[in-house]
């Protein structure tokens, strides 16, 4: 990984990727370009972990793939985002949201 | 869901490994080419934007090799991996592999047999419908301590109380001689209840089981016979039921066939109705003679129809208490009635066979030891270019499977005739041999000890040898450390020295009691002497009287054949494993119950029978053929009971009494013969009483009909006499015949398979041992010598003489090898405490005999020294100056 490229939290590269394509159904690149503009920067997905990461949620029925056109017509994996995906994704939404505000009570606790 | 989903891909990628390999390919380069497109739309170069992306992305091969081995589906893949590179290796050092893979064949080989040999006989259910459901139910004598057989009409009042218990069954022993169809022959018979074999759940192959109207005194003449009766007997494919069978001179209408290779306890031919059976053994509560089992009704465990029983025989004990005043019951599970016996001795056989694989294991791990020794330079290579210490000790460990693999396939060949042979040297020393076999569950066995075997021997040198110092094992040249693996390779060798002394004094003390107990005097001469039965023409078996005068004039000829010295009748044969004990008492005042009356064991024979056996006269006089049914019944007694209930007054001219014979005058006080084996220990009875034969009166001559056997006396081979036996016989009518054949040697040999199985096996095991153990020392000696060459050839150099180095190396090993015995020996000590199966077979011999020790360790000190030996003569003959130079 670069050495600019904050290292993701275990796990949250899974998050990322499923709140990516809540959006729309993209191809591994447009994924990683996706979530580094989001993170403006921030965050540089080795392409390593990336395809793993697909491969995990893939086959915990969370995503799912499909061969198709890109916008320059060549051919790319799309990943899809399954209904099973959708409901991680909020479910994981609502337990990040949890645990953020937990950790910064405890670090503004003093 | 999701676990069945990732095995949907993981077998997805298995099985369609090209196509997904493609896929990822053309996603990454897919991935690689946009990447590059973004940054040459920021003006980079081609090259530029490609390099830019590697370094950002990571290495995009290595990300194929990330996701690739991702997933649980990658471990098949490096497994194989690992296979194909230890299939390589093992090939690049064959004497290394053959030795390995035969040592390990020598170890899993006996294991495998072995275990065979418990699953046929211990494991495997018996071949009836819910085998653990029946139950067999006994008598017990509770005078005596014993069980005993019940009475007929006992098992049928059993029937009618048991709450817990059904479908009883009952059977005795009966031997006919049958005569047509076809040529005259002896079979064994058994009679038979009418619901035995639907309590067994054995379906006849033909035909129908006996019926209750069949099953009673006068039924009609109906006989179940064998599969191999009617192979024999009847056409193939002709009809047989209602066709007839002759058995001692009566046709019996075939009502079934039995499938084949049916058994129960033993083999018989014959299957009549037990209701069909003598009325003096049938009807009579005091004649114990029939063999009965019933089924557990379903939910009831051995322990409440023990206490149901109990019930049931107290009732019994109350109507009749002259008869059965101290008679219990007793209920076992037909399995450890037929196999009880031998249980100990098989776990403990194969606790043995056990401690040989460790010797085997030892043995290999020593080896692996020495190997990766010289491969630590091979491990750190592979660490310097990023390999795991897991990824090694698994490589490692793959190997040593591969050759626990190779060594139990050659196992396998080498299990079923080694224990072939040592079933075949001891015919009938098992029950239920013929159920052995190398079956699936042995098979699965196999497989897993080596399995087993492999990563326990393979673990503890991969764990030791991956525990490499990078710097250290790559500067030192190849060199490796040596001190390390020494240690642990002595503590080997002194294991497996320990091990093989144990297995050693087992082996010895079981051979000194089979010496001993040739050597025992049972009281009568093995030498010399042999029986055999004969089938006596069906018009002579017809009355008492035609059956005393054929075996009157069948005596007479038998002892005028030339070179027959005495030949004479008895019922019953010590060492034959058969019983007739009866009760008797001393005195006029009867016993409460004849079941507390003393019991003596009964042989009726004819006058001569004491000198063939050559029983000695002590007083008074023997049997005489003026001794018959018209004159005053008389008996000869043995000295353990004239000791036991004459021993104020001589016996000779006394009177004693025997239910269901009357008062009877001792004439005579023999010695006394060891009868239930040569050994002749706790037993309930060894009194001994003897009666003549043809004083036995008219109804009880039928019954001993099939027990009657001919002693024969000669200084000459059976095989010059018999022929001579043969044609004495035929003259006296064509349908007779001569059967059963067997010298008292023979007998008492087979008397003695309790021993004599465990002692082969045991000395098979221990030759392996040994032979394993000495290649073990010889192994770690030789490997020491060659990388102390440098420090033997400085020895040499400052002046020490060949015999100085010679000691070194006989030293260094003797040393290992008598902390190996010192261990054995102290373990031996315990475990003779500890194991009773083992210390019953014993027979003069202590279990921790000191001769017998002494000896094993003196074998094994000398066997070291052997393989001390020849290491040794090769440290003498290390030239000094070569070996300086050899750096």
């Amino acid at each position: 990984m670069a050495e600019n490229s904050g290292d993701l939290v275990q796990g949250t590269l899974d998050m990322l990727i499923l709140k990516t394509l809540a959006l729309e159904p993209m191809h591994g690149y447009g994924i990683s370009v996706r979530i580094e503009q989001m993170s403006q920067g921030v965050f540089r997905v080795n392409a390593g972990s990336l395809f793993v990461a697909f491969q995990r949620l893939q086959r915990a029925g969370l995503i799912k793939t499909e061969w198709k056109a890109t916008e320059n017509s060549r051919r790319a994996k799309y990943y899809i985002l399954t209904e099973k995906g959708r409901k991680r994704l909020s479910s994981e939404k609502r337990e990040w949201g949890k645990q953020v505000a937990a950790i910064a009570r405890i670090l503004e606790a003093s | 869901m999701s676990l069945l989903q990732n095995i949907a891909g993981g077998l997805r990628s298995l099985l369609r490994r090209k196509q997904v390999s493609q896929e990822l390919d053309e996603e990454l380069n897919a991935f690689l080419r946009m990447a590059a497109e973004g940054k040459m739309k920021e003006g980079m170069s081609r090259e530029e934007a490609l390099r830019s992306v590697r370094l950002e992305r990571g290495n995009l091969e290595g990300a194929k090799e990330t996701v690739r081995t991702a997933g649980w589906e990658s471990f098949f893949e490096t497994s194989w991996q690992d296979v194909r590179f230890g299939l390589r290796t093992l090939r690049k050092s064959p004497g290394f592999t053959a030795v390995a893979v035969l040592t390990l064949a020598l170890g899993i080989g006996a294991n495998t047999a072995m275990f065979s040999v418990i699953e046929g006989v211990l494991l495997s259910p018996l071949p009836y419908r819910q085998p653990d459901r029946l139950v067999v139910l006994w008598g017990n004598n509770l005078t005596l301590k014993h069980f005993i057989s019940p009475s007929y009409p006992d098992f049928r009042d059993w029937q009618g109380g048991s709450r817990s218990l059904e479908q009883f069954a009952a059977l005795t022993w009966q031997s006919y001689d049958l005569t047509a169809p076809g040529t005259p022959e002896h079979v064994d018979g058994k009679l038979v209840s009418s619901g035995f074999f639907s309590a067994l759940g054995v379906n006849l192959a033909l035909g129908r089981e006996f019926s209750e109207e069949e099953d009673r005194h006068g039924g009609p003449p109906v006989v179940i016979i064998s599969d191999r009766l009617r192979k024999d007997r009847f056409a193939p494919d002709s009809e047989v039921l209602n066709k007839s069978v002759v058995l001692n001179g009566v046709a019996y209408t075939i009502a079934g066939v039995l499938p084949p290779g049916f058994q129960f306890i033993d083999s018989a031919d014959v299957y009549t109705p037990l209701g069909q059976g003598n009325p003096l053994y049938l009807d009579d509560r005091s004649v114990h003679a029939i063999f009965g089992f019933a089924r557990l009704k379903p939910g009831v465990s051995l322990a409440q129809a023990q206490g149901d029983m109990n019930v049931v025989q107290d009732n019994i004990v109350r109507l009749y208490p002259a008869i059965d005043q101290g008679v219990g019951i007793q209920i076992e599970t037909l399995k450890q009635v037929l196999v009880g016996d031998v249980r100990g001795t098989l776990l403990l056989l194969l606790g043995t066979v056990g401690l040989v694989l460790l010797i085997a294991c030892a043995n290999v791990a020593n080896l692996l030891l020495a190997r990766s020794a010289g491969r630590t330079r091979e491990f750190a290579v592979r660490f310097a270019l990023g390999a795991n210490r897991a990824r090694i000790i698994r490589q490692l460990v793959t190997e040593s499977v591969l050759l626990a693999l190779g060594g139990s396939a050659l196992g396998l060949m080498m299990a079923k005739p080694g224990l072939d042979a040592a079933l075949a040297a001891v015919p009938g020393g098992l029950p239920r041999a013929e159920n052995i076999s190398v079956n699936v569950y042995v098979l699965l066995f196999t497989f897993a000890i080596s399995m087993a075997v492999g990563i326990l021997f393979g673990l503890a040198p991969a764990l030791k040898s991956s525990k490499t110092d990078l710097q250290s094992s790559l500067k030192e040249g190849g060199r490796g450390s040596t001190g390390r693996h020494h240690r642990a390779q002595n503590t080997l060798v002194v294991v497996q020295v320990a091990l093989a002394l144990i297995i050693l004094v087992g082996a010895g003390l079981l051979f000194r009691s089979v010496r001993r107990l040739w050597r025992a005097d049972p009281g009568f001469a093995l030498q010399h002497t042999f029986t055999f039965k004969v089938g006596l023409s069906p018009t002579a078996v017809k009355t008492p009287e035609g059956q005393r005068n054929a075996f009157r004039q069948l005596t007479e000829r038998v002892g005028e054949i030339p070179g027959v010295e005495a030949a004479d009748l008895t019922a019953l044969m010590p060492l034959s494993q058969r019983d007739n004990a009866g009760p008797f008492w001393v005195g006029s005042e009867a016993p409460a119950s004849i079941a507390q009356a003393p019991r003596a064991t009964f042989y009726w024979i004819g006058p001569d029978y004491l000198r063939v056996m050559g029983i000695p006269l002590l007083r008074g006089r023997s049997f005489t053929p003026e001794d018959t049914i018209n004159t005053e019944r008389v008996v000869a007694i043995d000295s353990d009971l004239a000791r036991g209930y004459f021993s104020d007054k001589d016996p000779v001219g006394q009177t004693m009494m025997i239910p269901h014979w009357g008062s009877v005058r001792v004439v005579g006080v023999v010695g006394h013969v060891n009868h239930w084996d040569l050994a002749d220990t706790s037993r309930y009875t060894q009194n001994q009483i003897y009666a003549p034969y043809y004083q036995l009166q008219d109804r009880w001559v039928p019954v001993f009909y099939g027990d009657m056997r001919m002693a024969v006396r000669t200084p000459l081979d059976l095989a010059a006499v018999l022929p001579a036996i043969k044609a004495a016989v035929l003259a006296m009518g064509s349908d007779q015949t001569v059967y059963d054949v067997q010298s008292m040697q023979v007998v008492a040999s087979t008397s003695m398979s309790k021993q004599r199985l465990p002692m082969i096996l045991l000395g098979a095991f221990a030759g392996l041992a040994l032979l394993l153990a000495s290649i073990g020392i010889y192994g770690v000696i030789s490997y020491s010598i060659a990388r102390r060459i440098h420090e033997i050839g400085i020895r040499m150099a400052l002046g020490a003489e060949r015999s100085d180095v010679r000691w070194l190396v006989i030293g260094q090993g003797l040393r290992l090898v008598l902390a190996g015995i010192a261990i054995g020996a102290v373990v031996t000590l315990v475990l003779a405490h500890l194991l009773s199966s083992f210390s019953s077979l014993l027979y003069g011999v202590g279990a921790s005999d000191p001769a017998t020790l002494g000896a094993v360790s003196l074998l094994l000190a000398v066997v070291a020294v052997v393989a001390c030996y020849v290491p040794a003569r090769r440290a003498m003959s290390v030239d000094p100056m070569v070996a300086l130079r050899y750096e």
